[in-house]
């Protein structure tokens, strides 16, 4: 019942954008990753928490997800209705390997079938960090995905950023330019 | 995570939804009509039918569901004579590249009906254009039946409370799967050279509607009206 | 009302809807004849058509298990219990990290791998197989079919996807199991397939009392959950769909403390050799669920019933290093030591320890953990990141 009580707040909502504009050029995500568009991107403007989320051909399609400055004792995601201890917490002295484990975790929170593919040393915002590949049958229509991640952990802060596409066109087609990003992400604050 | 946009989302989708049934058809840029000679290939149909009765009762519809798929040959059938191409059936023997398609078919239909056809949900990049696409990794179709287009139809229809319903669409629009929810369906006509989807239609109703089969053979052939020929 | 329409529409429709398949007297039960599918065009055939068709598409789902040798195996339980009816019975494995099974009227029986892992015997599979098949022989799920609640719900599963109210609900998963519709059989109905499962298990010369403890099984881990996380056990998604009751463990013991099977089978060593190569893949997917109090008990369990089995006490160890509270390094460290003593030690032990060792400030320690990973792993998925600690100097 209580989701029909938000279909007036919907309609306020859907009198402005939800997805906006990012880019060409400079933005900033979560005020201090700082990137550089060569074309621009999709941005979910509404409700997305602790994440930022980007997409070039839709939601179900592709996506980009950002996961700046997570302090140590913070999840990487709010669970509702979960048990504080059920929920993986960041740990500044995580190894990548526990990064990757923490991130699977909402992976297969739907049912959808994790695999790690590859998981190696990777320069990433100027500094040491690690870069996996994996691959994922999502549960609910059974598309299999492709995605990998880079991830950093500096002053005891994790940033991670991770593109997710069907294996099927669509991972070919947009994975450069989320490496494009990756690569050109620096800390500004 | 994003549990409450979601639900948002749903929201709009949801009370957006008109009473009866509307089709919307999109061309992709440059796009006409399919050029006579040319061959179209029907891949196997993904449709469900549910009614939705007076007290809120659901009741599968296997029957119409193998009906309206038969409707939906014969209004494809009708519309080969109209248009003068030539249709081909390709049968649901489970092939792989197929299968493939058809589930990849189903999300990219998702990503249209959101953000196409909702207007704050539009991709300020695509600029307004209709353009999308199943990837040239078609050809394998158009290799194995010799067509030059592919038709995809994917149909859904409420079997749940309305509480359920608001779920549904929502989780369908996210990829979560378009199980049920109100009525819904997507056609599209696929360019098997490159992927493109040429022509797009989509079909929402509020629902309980599909309660007699003549209903439901009119949605289905609203899902085909405009097709481009 | 719409439903009763429904329902007395098909009062003339056959077997389906005459009375109960059998009555069931304490003690007395005879198995129904085989049943015969209903014909086309009916409610009944209406109901059978989409079966078949769900039934078609959960064949093609990628979630599937399709081995073989395990399929067979299970085929055969399901075929020893179900006697007459075992051309009519079909095993699916349905790869989702959750204790359920269930069964179809049109005899699509459906185990989920989290039960799998969960069973400490053939006789355990055998008493939560001979309760599903009981609901069938009993018509029960046609009812339940027929009751328009749980048929969205069932349908939905079947069609194998989930409609999630968002990907960050701590219910997903129960929402699953919800889906598969176990929860909607009345107590009756669970009683009376419980007593019919018993029959059938001991019928299959299977020791009847296995089945309580399947129960006392779960009700352990419930506890272990609540006991970690200070939240009710209501709240556990393992279970979401079957009402727990101590009550019903007990009335089974009590049943089958009277039942008498000579030379009753447990079948626990078959039981694991068939499960042995699956067990890996089922525990990643338990203790990505991060239920730790649940993994935790479940892993006590096998390790108990297999105390030489070096993989088991590496997931213990996973499962302490996973959940990460006070005291769980240590834990885990020792779990991998013993690990490390068995014949069949995994690999991975080494890559774990060397994580813990480093995390520690213990970086010779760690260096030589991964570097035996790596000897023994040379190709292994992350093998360039272990390679990258071997070179960095000591601090």
């Amino acid at each position: 019942m209580m989701r029909w009580l938000l279909v007036p707040v919907v309609f306020l909502l859907a009198s402005c954008a939800a997805m906006t504009k990012v880019g060409p050029g400079e933005t900033v995500v979560r005020e201090s990753l700082t990137v550089r568009l060569g074309q621009g991107w999709n941005k979910l403007a509404i409700g997305t928490g602790r994440v930022e989320i980007w997409t070039t051909e839709g939601l179900p399609l592709d996506t980009l997800r950002f996961y700046v400055d997570v302090k140590d004792g913070e999840p990487l995601q709010d669970v509702r209705g979960a048990n504080q201890k059920q929920v993986p917490q960041f740990r500044a002295a995580m190894e990548p390997r526990e990064v990757v484990e923490m991130f699977e975790v909402f992976s297969v929170a739907d049912g959808s079938r994790f695999r790690l593919a590859k998981l190696a040393p990777a320069s990433f915002l100027g500094t040491a960090g690690f870069r996996f590949d994996y691959t994922l049958m999502r549960k609910s229509d059974e598309v299999e995905l492709k995605g990998f991640g880079y991830g950093a952990i500096r002053d005891g802060r994790l940033t991670l950023i991770v593109f997710e596409a069907p294996k099927t066109h669509y991972f070919g087609k947009v994975a450069p330019r989320a490496e494009a990003v990756i690569a050109s992400a620096r800390i500004t604050k | 995570m994003l549990a409450w946009w979601r639900g948002a989302v749903l929201g709009v989708m949801v009370a957006l939804l008109p009473s009866v049934a509307l089709a919307q058809a999109a061309l992709a840029d440059g796009f006409k009509k399919v050029p006579s000679g040319a061959k179209v290939v029907l891949t196997p149909m993904d449709v469900e039918l549910f009614s939705i009765s007076a007290g809120g009762i659901l009741e599968p519809q296997a029957e119409w569901t193998s009906r309206a798929l038969d409707h939906l040959k014969s209004a494809y059938q009708a519309k080969k004579d109209a248009l003068g191409v030539e249709m081909l059936q390709l049968d649901d023997d489970g092939d792989e590249v197929v299968e493939d398609f058809n589930r990849l078919h189903g999300a990219v239909g998702n990503s249209i009906a959101l953000h196409h056809y909702i207007r704050p949900w539009r991709l300020p990049s695509k600029d307004g254009q209709f353009d999308w696409t199943l990837g040239d990794g078609v050809d394998a179709i158009r290799a194995k039946t010799g067509a030059n287009y592919a038709l995809f139809t994917f149909v859904r229809d409420s079997y749940a409370s309305s509480e359920r319903v608001v779920t549904m669409v929502i989780g369908a629009l996210f990829g979560f799967g378009l199980q049920g929810g109100t009525q819904i369906g997507y056609a599209s006509l696929v360019d098997l050279r490159d992927g493109r989807v040429v022509w797009f239609n989509l079909l929402r109703r509020a629902r309980g509607d599909l309660r007699t089969p003549d209903k439901a053979r009119e949605t289905l052939e609203n899902l085909l009206e405009d097709f481009p020929g | 009302m719409r439903r009763r329409e429904f329902l007395c529409g098909c009062g003339c429709c056959g077997l389906l809807s005459a009375t109960p398949a059998f009555a069931l007297a304490d003690g007395e039960w005879h198995m129904p004849m085989r049943f015969q599918k209903p014909e086309a065009g009916g409610d009944e055939g209406g109901l059978w058509a989409l079966l078949d068709r769900e039934e078609a598409k959960l064949k093609r789902s990628r979630f599937i298990v399709r081995d073989k040798a395990l399929n067979d195996y299970l085929a055969g339980i399901a075929c020893r219990l179900a006697v007459d009816h075992c051309p009519d019975v079909r095993v699916y494995v349905v790869r989702t990290p959750i204790f359920n099974a269930s069964m179809a009227p049109n005899g699509m029986l459906q185990i989920w791998t989290g039960l799998l892992l969960r069973m400490a015997n053939e006789a355990q599979l055998a008493a939560v197989l001979g309760h599903e098949i009981g609901h069938y022989l009993a018509r029960h799920s046609l009812d339940r079919l027929r009751d328009a609640k749980s048929r969205s719900a069932f349908g939905q599963f079947l069609g194998m996807a989930l409609a999630a109210a968002g990907a960050g609900n701590a219910g997903l998963l129960a929402q699953l199991a919800l889906a598969a519709g176990m929860f909607s059989y009345s107590r009756e109905h669970e009683r009376e397939a419980d007593r019919i499962g018993l029959e059938l298990m001991a019928g299959a010369g299977y020791a009847p009392m296995e089945a309580s403890k399947v129960w006392d099984q779960l009700l352990g881990e419930l506890k272990a959950e609540s006991d970690w996380t200070g939240d009710p056990a209501t709240r556990s998604v393992l279970f979401a769909s079957h009402p727990l009751e101590d009550e019903r463990r007990d009335a089974l013991a009590t049943r089958a403390a009277a039942l008498t099977v000579p030379q009753a089978n447990v079948g626990g060593e078959q039981w694991r050799q068939v499960m042995a190569p699956h067990q890996w893949e089922f525990l990643e997917d338990e203790l990505r669920r991060r239920r730790s109090g649940e993994s935790l008990a479940l892993l006590d369990r096998l390790i108990a019933a297999s105390p030489t089995d070096g993989v088991l006490y590496y997931f213990r160890g996973e499962a302490y290093r996973l959940r990460a509270a006070d005291g769980d390094r240590l834990r885990a460290l020792d779990a991998y030591e013993l690990a490390e003593k068995q014949v069949n030690a995994p690999v991975e032990l080494y890559r774990s320890r060397g994580m813990l060792l480093r995390a520690a400030g213990d970086e010779a320690g760690a260096k030589q953990a991964f570097a035996r990973y790596l000897s023994l792993r040379p190709t292994a998925e992350d093998a360039e990141l272990i390679d990258s600690y071997l070179k960095q100097e000591i601090r």
